[in-house]
């Protein structure tokens, strides 16, 4: 049997108006796939949200952030770079409601809902975010 | 997909009823953050939002909710969500933003 290896890599402007491109293809990718609703819909908010932050945190909007998408038989892995400034990972906390921050949500929900995500950052170097989520049963 | 922002005020309740309809996402969160202000500077009042038609909401639009319930809260006002489809229920569970707003039904 042939193992399959697929990978798809988009190149997206740095500007709001293109999140929801990204949302369809990999909602696209995902039912493809055979991975049943409620994963196709953890997958769409967790990639849209690692896009939000590309955009936000890019250099402009002149600029272009990557999506890269790997597929096989057992897991989609999906990487998002961006070259903007970069931040220390280290200092990402969980949020705290009660203060009402307007921010700082984006990585927390990348976390809940995918089933293993990595976050490298290099200071003046961007970001890559790489989550995978898993076609069987939860962990 | 964009975002539809319906807001009537309900005397008898003294509330505001807001329906949205379609997407809350980084393009669309300015516009419903512009809405929100502007119905506070109106009315310092509860806001109840009909979500039956809301298909879609990202981090930064929760972030906007979170900013208008930050005002709300000054005058011991609230944010009340109905109609919640299952896929922002499961957002709201997991931010922790159930026990923060208001959830009916």
């Amino acid at each position: 049997m042939s193992r399959i290896n697929d990978n798809i890599s988009l190149s997206i402007p740095n500007k709001p108006e293109y999140v929801s491109v990204i949302r369809l293809t990999v909602t696209a990718i995902a039912n493809r796939m055979g991975f049943d609703i409620e994963k196709i819909e953890d997958i769409k908010v967790a990639v849209a949200e690692a896009c939000t932050n590309a955009i936000t945190h890019g250099k402009n909007d002149t600029d272009n952030f990557f999506v890269e998408f790997s597929i096989d038989e057992e897991k989609l892995v999906i990487k998002v770079c961006d070259s903007g400034k970069g931040c220390a990972t280290n200092c990402i906390k969980n949020p705290d409601l009660t203060l009402l921050n307007e921010g700082g949500l984006g990585v927390f929900i990348i976390k809940s809902l995918m089933d293993d995500v990595n976050i490298n950052s290099d200071l003046g170097k961007g970001t890559t975010i790489i989550m995978t989520k898993f076609l069987g049963d939860d962990m | 997909m964009s975002l539809a922002i319906k807001k009537t005020f309900i005397e008898e309740d003294n509330l505001w009823r807001i329906e949205l309809a379609g997407e809350v996402d980084i393009y669309t969160a300015g516009q419903l953050k512009e809405a929100f202000i502007k119905i506070i500077e109106e009315k310092k009042e509860s806001i109840r939002i009909d979500a039956e038609k809301l298909e879609y909401i990202d981090s930064t639009g929760l972030g906007v909710l979170i900013g208008a319930l930050k005002r709300l809260r000054q005058e011991n006002k609230n944010i009340i969500i109905f109609n919640i489809k299952p896929s922002i229920k499961k957002l709201l569970n997991i931010t922790g933003l159930d026990k923060i707003f208001v959830i009916e039904g």
